[in-house]
């Protein structure tokens, strides 16, 4: 069977989330950070109540307040201070399982992707705590060293008020 | 308990509290009746309804309100609940808007809360309705600012003598350009946690180098921020003080240093630095040399529910708080500066903030103590320094000896014994405002 570019970027790209959710889950997290550029922005708007006519501005921009707007030195803290043994938000760990799907690919200029994913993310806590987090991903890809890297990610949360007491896990 | 017993759930000569307080439904109520009825809550900024017609939607206590900004210009806090059934006739988070439609039946009503337009008026009601009696239930409202407080309480005193001597301190980090202060936000987030052991926190420096040593080691590795220990804490100058109701910590800033705490790193320092030399003109023509030069606000909360500043503990039943997150930056400051503090203030507070999230196991499991049979009978101890805080002869308020005190904390719960136990505004005490407010910023900015 002949297979499409297209097909051909969607069959190289679902076993790199399969991937990256077994590393989350497994708690490998500083080879879960290999796989982001240098140069890469993990960004979490806010998602706000607004009238349909006004859908433009439910997700707020870049520039406004948000969940999360990291950079690749931002996200290697949160992964260093797991092992500062006094992480208390994550120690004891949380229990998590990433379930990544929908994946919608497509090529932009100078070689990157864009690739969009929905997720389903399950997080248990201490005793009783526990949570499920539904969203979306909007990944921008770029080859390095003939390995795909996130250069950018943008993560939109389905929830307006958080349910959980706080947001320690990766998405 | 009745209404006519007494609380005294704070010994204030052993610090031991009555843990009840963080879980019982029957107190929780009352608190809702007597604190969030009564006292000037902080229910949002002028600049997020900038324009005509702006609103924003918010919260007094566990009661929803339309913060509106109506077509005169003025400011409004109503009560989001239509005045037939009781629905919501706002549903967004902000907007703008002339009229809001309730959804059931149609009864409209002005963003100054009148009653406009209710269907069937002669044909349903017969002209028999009683419009006038029936706009949007309005709460006072007042500026410190730009940053809007509200009040269900009519004998309610003005806000500038609710704030009193505490707006000595607050004016250092919210009143210091003359162009004013933006704020961004909230993020929102639902804590299994009582309402007032977030708000407590706030003076609890002691938690400090424990709770958030894990942050606070990469980011002395990362960027450069000063190293945290308890040795810092304890020999710190700066100071711990209780003003009026109000919980202040301050820094006694030596002269030229930048005036915040987020954002500040190896590399943004000269960020900080070049604003606070190309500012302290004004800022001493507005606050006077000695506050410009000297007094740093650091963590405090205003009563009953602000949170570091411009930060809200919503209450959501004893066992719950929502989280309402903002951060304000000054208008007239460079696009480099703001992303910085903006960055800074959401990296590490907020729901995925790097200090923040370590915060709220701790005090769920406070509030989860004060419900099992054997815990709730043992009572908190706030013993810390005590005996060792009085008057100062520079600063406004009662002033703990040392940084590191629980001092702040007893008179925030006995400022809640005070509001617990009154019976109208008349029995709660205001001190007096002693303080010199040097310089031309006055409460409305």
């Amino acid at each position: 069977m002949n297979v499409t570019a297209r097909q051909a970027l969607w069959l190289e790209l679902m076993p790199f989330y399969i991937h990256e959710a077994w590393l989350l889950d497994e708690r490998r997290f500083k080879e879960w950070l290999d796989l982001f550029t240098d140069d890469v922005l993990y960004f979490m708007p806010r998602r706000k109540n607004v009238l349909r006519r006004e859908a433009h501005r439910e997700v707020t921009p870049l520039g406004d307040l948000s969940l999360i707007e990291d950079d690749r030195r931002y996200l290697e803290m949160r992964v260093a201070r797991l092992d500062t043994g006094m992480a208390w938000g994550e120690d004891p760990p949380s229990r998590t399982r990433h379930l990544i799907g929908n994946l919608v690919a497509e090529p932009l200029s100078k070689g990157e992707v864009k690739a969009k994913t929905a997720f389903l993310v399950y997080r248990s806590h201490l005793e009783t705590d526990h949570q499920l987090l539904a969203g979306s991903r909007e990944d921008v890809l770029r080859r390095v060293n003939g390995a795909w890297k996130i250069a950018k990610r943008t993560i939109l949360l389905d929830a307006n008020v958080l349910l959980d007491k706080n947001l320690s896990i990766f998405l | 308990m009745d209404a006519t017993q007494k609380y005294s759930v704070i010994d204030p000569t052993t610090g031991k509290i009555d843990r009840r307080i963080f879980s019982d439904q029957a107190i929780y109520d009352q608190e809702m009746e007597r604190i969030f009825g009564r006292a000037w809550l902080m229910i949002g900024h002028e600049s997020l309804v900038p324009e005509v017609n702006d609103f924003f939607h918010t919260y007094m206590g566990e009661d929803p309100v339309i913060l509106t900004r109506d077509r005169q210009g003025e400011l409004h806090a109503l009560l989001n609940m239509c005045r037939h059934r009781g629905n919501r006739v706002v549903r967004c988070d902000d907007g703008n808007a002339t009229r809001f439609m309730c959804t059931y039946h149609g009864w409209s009503y002005g963003n100054d809360g009148k009653l406009e337009h209710v269907p069937g008026t002669s044909e349903a009601y017969y002209d028999a309705l009683d419009k006038p009696s029936l706009g949007l239930v309005q709460a006072r409202v007042e500026t410190y600012a730009g940053i809007v407080f509200a009040t269900w309480a009519e004998d309610a005193p003005s806000l500038e003598a609710f704030l009193g001597d505490a707006r000595w301190y607050l004016d250092t980090v919210f009143n210091r350009r003359d162009g004013g202060m933006q704020a961004l936000g909230p993020m929102k987030w639902l804590e299994p946690v009582n309402w007032k052991t977030m708000v407590d926190n706030c003076s609890d420096n002691y938690h400090v180098p424990t709770t958030h040593l894990s942050s606070a080691r990469v980011q002395t590795r990362y960027l450069g921020r000063p190293p945290l220990s308890h040795k810092d804490q304890f020999e710190s100058p700066n100071k711990h003080v209780f003003v009026n109701g109000h919980s202040i910590t301050f820094r006694e800033a030596p002269d030229n240093t930048p005036r915040y705490v987020h954002g500040i790193s190896k590399d943004t320092f000269p960020l900080f630095l070049a604003y606070h030399e190309a500012t302290l003109p004004e800022v001493e023509r507005r606050l006077g040399a000695f506050r410009a030069r000297h007094v740093q606000l650091g963590n405090h909360s205003i009563f009953p529910n602000g949170v570091l500043g411009f930060r809200l503990a919503l209450p959501r039943g004893p066992l719950q708080t929502e989280f309402w997150h903002f951060v304000l930056l000054e208008k007239g400051a460079p696009e480099a500066l703001k992303r910085a503090i903006r960055i800074g203030s959401q990296a590490n507070n907020g729901a995925a903030g790097l200090f923040e999230q370590d915060d709220v196991d701790n005090w769920r499991q406070v509030t989860a103590a004060s419900k099992s049979r054997l815990g709730r009978r043992i009572s908190q101890d706030l013993s810390m320094g005590l005996g060792h805080a009085g008057p100062h002869p520079e600063y406004p308020g009662v002033v703990s000896e040392r940084y590191i005190s629980e001092n702040n904390q007893r008179l925030f719960y006995q400022r809640w014994e005070e509001f617990m136990n009154a019976e109208s505004w008349a029995e709660i005490p205001i001190a007096p405002i002693t303080a010199r407010f040097e310089g031309t910023a006055t409460i409305r900015g």
